[in-house]
C-alpha cells in the first residue's frame, strides 16, 4: 500500500468520533497545561498519562500527542500576557509578544502565534509524511553500531547544547545513563545498583522522575516567586493588519523551515529553533530596531518554529526510535506503556496505528487553531486563578500520577526525591534535559554498544570500519568539540538550557 | 555557584557538592565491581557501568579543580530564597511526604483531601470556604474521574464504607 493510501486510512480513523475526541481533549488539556506557569509540556504530559490507561493504543496515543503540541501552543498565552513562558520554547515570545501586550496588540500577537503555529505544524507534518517513509525504511538497514552512533550524536547534541557550560551537560547526561542503569541488566539479567532493595529492582520509573524534575520542581521554583502580573489587553482584535500579514509571511515561512529541520535531528531541544528563527528575524528585517519593542515578526518566527519543530520532532521518534526532547521522551514512554515500541519497525509491524497518529497530527493543528482563536479570552481568564489553587492541583496530579503507573508508593518518594534535586538544579543552572535524554536512552545505547562488541568479538574497530557508524561518531565529536569551543552562537548556548 | 553567604561559604558549598559527587560516583564504582567486564558472548553486565563510573570519577576530578579555580563574586545573587519562600518549599515537600506515608492507609480520597487542606493553608490562602471547596472538589473530583470513570486503580482506604454512600 502506498503512503499516500495509509495516509488516507489514517484520515478515516482519525476522523472517527472517538479519535477525533480523544485529540480536542488533548488539545483541550494540551493548552491548558500551556497556559499553567509551572507546568511545563513533559511534566504536564507525564501527569496526564494516566488518562489514557483505559484507552485503546491508538486513541491515548492520539490524546498524548494531542496534549503536546497543545502545551506547545498554550505556552504562548503567558508569555504574551505574563511575560513568563508556560514552557520553555516560549521564552523567546516573551520579547515582542510582551512588548506587544503592553501595547494593545496582545490579541494580534496571539492569534498570529495561533496562524504561524498552524501553518507551520500543517506544513512540518506534509513533510513529516514525505520523510518518514524513506527514513524509517534507511533505519532498516542500520546495525547496532550505527543506533549506537546516532545515540551518541543526540546525546552529545542535548549535552553540547544545554546551556552555559559542557561539563554542566556532560554531568546531567551521566547522571541520566546512572539512573538509567539501577535494575536488571537488560541483556544478561544480573541486577545492578539495586542494593537489595526489591523497589529497585524494576529500576527507577521514568515517569516519576521526570514529574519530579519538571513537575514538582517547577512548582517548588514557582511557589519561591509567586507574584504575578498579567497585563490587560485588547484581545478583541486576534487578526493581524495587511501591513503585519506582510511581515509576518516569511518570518512564518522562515520559522517553518529552521523548526521542521532542527526538529529532524535528535537532540536539539525545542527552545533552539525558536531561539534561531528570532536571531535570523532580526537579522533580515527592515525594522531590527523595533525588535525588543513589539515586532509581530519577533511573534510570528519563533512560535511558528516551535510547533514546526513539535511536529518534525516526531519524526526521529517515529522513524528511528530516539526522542529529541524531554517531552518527546515522556511520549517514547508513554508509546512503550501502551505497547507500541516506536522505531523502524513501527511502520511495517503497526502501519495503521502509525499513519493514523500521523493524520491526527494534521487535524490536531485544525483544531488547536479553532481552539486558540475564538477562546483566546477563555484561556486568558485562566491566568486569572490563583497560583496555589494551580500549585496545590499540579501536585495532587503528580501524586496520583506517580503511584497509578505501577500502583507504588515507591515511585511518589522518587517523584517527591527527584522534585527537590530537580529543583536545586534549576537554582545551580544546571540543565535537565540531558539527564532526561540520558536516562530513556541508556539502555538503547548500552544495548546497541554490547550487541557491537559481541558481534565484532569484543573489537572495537566496529565503530571505526563502518562509515555510518565512523562518520556518526566523528559527528558527535565535532558537537563535543564545537561546545567545548564555545563556537555555538551565544544566543543558543544562553537560551537553550531546557 | 554562590549563595549570597560569603565566598567562604560558597566555595564549601562547592566543595560539599563535589564530595558528593565522588561519593555517588565512588559507591557507583564499588557496587559495579562484582559484575563481571566479560563473560563467553562478549562484554558482560559490569561493561557499562564500570566505564561509566570512570567517565563520573573523572568529572569529579574536573569539578574539583573547576571549584578550586573559581574566582570570587561578591556581587553573586543570593541562591537561598527569603525566609517566607523557604517556608513555602518545605511545607510542600513536607505535605508530599505526608500524602505518600497517608495514600495507603487512608486511602487517596482523605489522603488528598487533607494534603489540599494544608497545602493551601501553607501557600497562604485564608479563606476558610474556599480552602474547603477546593479541597472537597479536587480529592473527591479526580477520584471520580479516575477511579470511576477511566479505572484507575487507586486506594479506597478503610472509610469506603462511610464515604461510598454519601457519594464521595
Amino acid at each position: 500500500m502506498d503512503t499516500l493510501q495509509l495516509l488516507l486510512n489514517g484520515f478515516a480513523a482519525a476522523l472517527s468520533p472517538v479519535n477525533l475526541t480523544f485529540a480536542l481533549i488533548g488539545c483541550i488539556l494540551g493548552t491548558l497545561i500551556g497556559v499553567l506557569p509551572g507546568v511545563g509540556p513533559a511534566a504536564g504530559t507525564a501527569i496526564l498519562i494516566p488518562i489514557t490507561y483505559k484507552l485503546d493504543a491508538t486513541g491515548g496515543i492520539i490524546m498524548l500527542c494531542a496534549i503536546y503540541y497543545g502545551a506547545m501552543y498554550g505556552g504562548t498565552i503567558t508569555s504574551v500576557l505574563l511575560n513568563v513562558p508556560g514552557e520553555a520554547a516560549s521564552v523567546v515570545t516573551c520579547i515582542d509578544g510582551y512588548a506587544m501586550a503592553k501595547r494593545g496588540r496582545g490579541g494580534t500577537a496571539l492569534g498570529i502565534a495561533a496562524i504561524g503555529s498552524f501553518i507551520g505544524g500543517t506544513i512540518a507534518t506534509i513533510a513529516l509524511v514525505a520523510v518518514a517513509t524513506p527514513l524509517s525504511t534507511l533505519a532498516l538497514k542500520f546495525g547496532p553500531p550505527e543506533f549506537f552512533g546516532l545515540m551518541l550524536v543526540g546525546l552529545c547534541l542535548v549535552t553540547g547544547l544545554a546551556g552555559r557550560s559542557l561539563v554542566a551537560g556532560i554531568l546531567m547526561t551521566v547522571v541520566g545513563l546512572l539512573l538509567a542503569m539501577i535494575g536488571i541488566d537488560p541483556v544478561r539479567g544480573a541486577p545492578r545498583y539495586t542494593f537489595g532493595v526489591p523497589d529497585l529492582y524494576d529500576g527507577i520509573g521514568f515517569i516519576p522522575v521526570v514529574m519530579g524534575l519538571f513537575g514538582v520542581g517547577e512548582i517548588l521554583a514557582t511557589a519561591e516567586n509567586p507574584v504575578r502580573d498579567v497585563v490587560r489587553t485588547n484581545l478583541s482584535r486576534l487578526l493581524p493588519n495587511k501591513e503585519e500579514w506582510k511581515r509576518s509571511f516569511g518570518a512564518i515561512m522562515r520559522g517553518t523551515g529552521i523548526g521542521f529541520f532542527l526538529g529532524l535531528i535528535p537532540g536539539v531541544g525545542a527552545i533552539i529553533p525558536t531561539f534561531i528563527s528570532y536571531i535570523v528575524e532580526k537579522r533580515v528585517s527592515k525594522h531590527p530596531e523595533e525588535f525588543g519593542k513589539g515586532a509581530i515578526e519577533g511573534v510570528a518566527g519563533p512560535e511558528t518554529a516551535n510547533n514546526a519543530y513539535a511536529n518534525a520532532s516526531m519524526v526521529p521518534l517515529l522513524t528511528l526510535g530516539i526522542p529529541s526532547s524531554p517531552t518527546i521522551a515522556v511520549l517514547m514512554g508513554a508509546f512503550i506503556m501502551n505497547g507500541v515500541t516506536p522505531g523502524p519497525f513501527l511502520f511495517t509491524e503497526k502501519p495503521e496505528l502509525v499513519w493514523t497518529v500521523i493524520a491526527s497530527f494534521f487535524v490536531g493543528n485544525v483544531l488547536l487553531l479553532i481552539l486558540n482563536l475564538p477562546l483566546v479570552g477563555l484561556w486568558a481568564k485562566i491566568l486569572d486563578v490563583p497560583y496555589q489553587y494551580v500549585c496545590v492541583g499540579t501536585l495532587l496530579f503528580c501524586v496520583l500520577g506517580a503511584y497509578s503507573i505501577n500502583q507504588s508508593i515507591f515511585d511518589i518518594w522518587v517523584m517527591i526525591g527527584f522534585g527537590f534535586i530537580g529543583y536545586l538544579l534549576r537554582k545551580l543552572d544546571f540543565p535537565l534535559a540531558p539527564a532526561v535524554l540520558g536516562m530513556i536512552l541508556g539502555p538503547q545505547l548500552e544495548k546497541s554498544l554490547r550487541t557491537s562488541l559481541e558481534m565484532s568479538a569484543g573489537d572495537f574497530m566496529i565503530f571505526l570500519t563502518r562509515p555510518i557508524a565512523l562518520s556518526l561518531i566523528i559527528i558527535s565529536l565535532v558537537i563535543l568539540a564545537v561546545s567545548a569551543l564555545q563556537l555555538a552562537p551565544k544566543e543558543i548556548r544562553e537560551g537553550s538550557a531546557d | 555557584m554562590k549563595l549570597g553567604w560569603g565566598i567562604a561559604t560558597s566555595c564549601l558549598i562547592g566543595l560539599f557538592g563535589v564530595a558528593l559527587w565522588l561519593a555517588v560516583w565512588g559507591a557507583a564504582s564499588l557496587n559495579s565491581r562484582p559484575l563481571a567486564m566479560r563473560d563467553a558472548l562478549g562484554p558482560g553486565p559490569g561493561f557499562f557501568p564500570v566505564w561509566l563510573s570512570i567517565i563520573g570519577l573523572g568529572l569529579g576530578a574536573v569539578l574539583l579543580l573547576q571549584v578550586a579555580r573559581q574566582p570570587a563574586q561578591s556581587d553573586a545573587p543570593s541562591l537561598i530564597p527569603e525566609r517566607a519562600a523557604c517556608a513555602r518549599i518545605v511545607a510542600i515537600l513536607a505535605l508530599l511526604a505526608v500524602a505518600a506515608l497517608a495514600l495507603d492507609p487512608l486511602g487517596f480520597r482523605i489522603a488528598s483531601f487533607v494534603f489540599s487542606l494544608l497545602a493551601l493553608v501553607a501557600l497562604g490562602i485564608r479563606s476558610p470556604v474556599r480552602i474547603l471547596a477546593f479541597a472537597l472538589a479536587a480529592s473527591i473530583g479526580i477520584f471520580h474521574v479516575f477511579y470511576y470513570w477511566l479505572k484507575v486503580p487507586l486506594p479506597i482506604g478503610p472509610f469506603d464504607y462511610v464515604l461510598k454512600p454519601l457519594g464521595l
